[in-house]
């Protein structure tokens, strides 16, 4: 398999890479939106950093602009103030060598899961045998072998999951932005399909951005989970999560001595009152 | 597509839960079953309301001799009928309106979809021509008629002509409307894999707008058929509108309906056969 080419290169870097910098660093990034003329700040104040091969979870109370925050990342939308620099290199724009998950599978219904897996690779100009032959490993890493040919009305919501996640993870991106990806899933779907994507970026020593509301989740994947504020949002909290077990089981991870006390922690500083 | 969704082997690979496959295998048979019943019942509703339809129809023009003249009878219709199918004249003028219908249709919907896909990429030039488009959509196409004959004459041009004009506006919006109903996400996500907006257009637009194109195309039949009818109207020596247009300024009422019984089976026949491609074009929306 060829070397996979860093981002910053791929997207014709203006300013060098720098060597060992971390793949994301937030620094002091602000956004207001204009709602009827009145100037409403939806990011305060927020930095944060992604280290390599680490798994960063962020929570926070319903609408404090995550949504706001990943499209910044990803380039969709510039912030007010502040820096968003990937790989040391500050962007503007859209970086490459970044993958993201949502929430919808987002997969297209005219194609297989195959086809689905292809996309991305298709795009880049890989050759249809090459794309072919990376898909179905993926395919078959994810559980998913003997289901290339199904198209995604024919498989159930944590099958086409996987489905987005290979067609992800089939492009070997560095890092990882994953906005709230298995919110839709049943428990258990959800557990193992968190357990195989933990083992398989963990693997491949990629950066993971977990973007989610579920605080179990963020606690039993991540290994830094960052607590966001209200609007204006700003960081409010950061706990490094060592919970004394193997990273890439769930089930283990919440069965582990220190998971319930971060869950409280984290669940007290969200501060979610009744009405 | 075999009976059972899965092969069992593959399920059994793939370390999915077997039995979940196995339940999800009945249920699809069980749907299936269900949904036959529910055809047919809608079937003979359909066959017993229309013979319901004839008989009454049948009765009331059956001692009324003025009801006979104005309304004509099934009997009388199925009369010209089998005499419109021995000299020739039903398949003549059943071939001749399909013809113009078919160019008709294929010429409109070729050039409205074209233009509608391709507005997608441009946001500006839509929002320019908009008002444009909504002008010309308004035009009833009869009102072009005179026009059409002086500038395509009285054969089969100016009839074709009529059928494309009918069809291209409804073309146009619809599979504009369909290219700019993609979900913004999916073009977000096209985006982040790295497509050009070329590759957004050929690997999602399109297909994606195929749905609101073939609902286009369903639509579509009916107006080019209407489009071929009112230019035969206008001026012309065959085809099914000239043979209504002939009948009825002769009075002979059943002939009049038996042509227009052709005219409607052709266009269940071409409706047909657009549902036909568009199940052939579009397999992943037969499952599920």
């Amino acid at each position: 398999m060829s070397a996979v080419v860093p981002p910053a290169i791929a997207a014709g870097a203006r300013a060098p890479v720098q060597a060992g910098a971390p793949p994301l660093v937030v620094a002091h990034v602000a956004k207001s939106f204009d709602a009827d003329g009145r100037v409403v700040p939806v990011i305060g104040d927020l930095s944060l950093t992604l280290n390599e091969g680490e798994i960063v979870a962020i929570v926070g109370p319903s609408g404090c602009g995550k949504t706001t925050l990943l499209n910044t990342l990803c380039g969709l939308i510039a912030p007010d103030s502040g820096r968003v620099s990937w790989f040391g290199r500050e962007m503007s724009g859209q970086p490459a060598g970044v993958g993201y998950m949502l929430q919808k599978d987002l997969l297209l219904p005219w194609r297989t899961a195959l086809r689905n897996v292809m996309l991305g690779l298709e795009i880049r100009g890989v050759s249809l045998s090459e794309a072919e032959e990376r898909a179905h490993v993926m395919l078959d890493q994810l559980g998913l072998h003997g289901f290339a040919d199904h198209y995604p009305t024919t498989l159930s919501g944590g099958m086409r999951q996987r489905v987005a996640l290979a067609r992800t993870l089939v492009n070997e991106p560095d890092v990882l932005l994953l906005d709230e990806p298995f919110a839709a899933l049943d428990f258990q779907t959800k557990l193992l399909i968190e357990s195989d994507t933990a083992k398989l970026v963990r693997e491949s020593r990629r950066s993971v951005l977990l973007i989610t509301h579920d605080i179990e989740e963020a606690v039993s994947i991540a290994d830094r989970v960052i607590v966001l504020s209200k609007r204006p949002t700003r960081v409010k909290a950061v706990y490094d999560i060592a919970l004394g077990t193997e990273r890439t089981d769930m089930i283990a991870a919440r069965e582990s001595a220190g998971f319930v006390d971060y869950v409280r922690r984290i669940w007290a500083d969200l501060d979610v009152t009744r009405n | 597509m075999n009976g059972s969704p899965l092969p069992p082997r593959a399920a059994a690979d793939a370390g999915i839960d077997a039995a979940a496959q196995d339940a999800a295998a009945r249920r699809l048979a069980a749907h299936r079953r269900a949904r036959l019943r529910a055809g047919l019942l809608v079937l003979a509703s359909q066959v017993a309301l229309l013979a319901a339809f004839i008989a009454f129809w049948e009765y009331m023009t059956a001692f009324d001799k003025q009801a006979a003249f104005m309304f004509g009878s099934p009997s009388a219709i199925a009369g010209f009928l089998v005499t419109m199918a021995s000299d020739g004249s039903l398949w003549r003028d059943t071939y001749v309106t399909g013809v113009e219908t078919l160019l008709g249709f294929l010429v409109g919907n070729v050039i409205g979809t074209l233009i509608g896909l391709s507005l997608w990429y441009s946001r500006f030039v839509s929002r320019v021509i908009e008002p444009f488009v909504i002008a010309l959509g308004s035009i009833p196409i009869i009102a072009l008629a005179p026009i059409i004959i002086i500038w395509f004459g009285t054969g089969l041009t100016s009839k074709i002509a009529m059928s494309t004009l009918s069809v291209v506006i409804v073309a146009l919006v619809t599979s504009y409307k369909g290219a700019v109903g993609v979900d913004a996400d999916q073009i977000n996500l096209m985006r982040t894999l790295g497509a050009s907006k070329f590759q957004i257009f050929r690997k999602l637009v399109v297909p994606a707008s195929l749905t609101d194109i073939f609902a286009g195309f369903k639509l579509t039949v009916g107006f080019a058929l209407i489009g071929a009818i009112v230019g035969e109207f206008m001026s012309s020596s065959e085809g099914l509108g000239h043979a209504i247009f002939k009948a009825g300024s002769l009075y002979i009422i059943p002939k009049v309906f038996a042509a227009l019984v052709a005219t409607i089976a052709l266009a269940l026949i071409l409706t047909f056969i657009v549902g036909k491609v568009e199940r052939l074009l579009m397999p992943w929306r037969r499952l599920g």
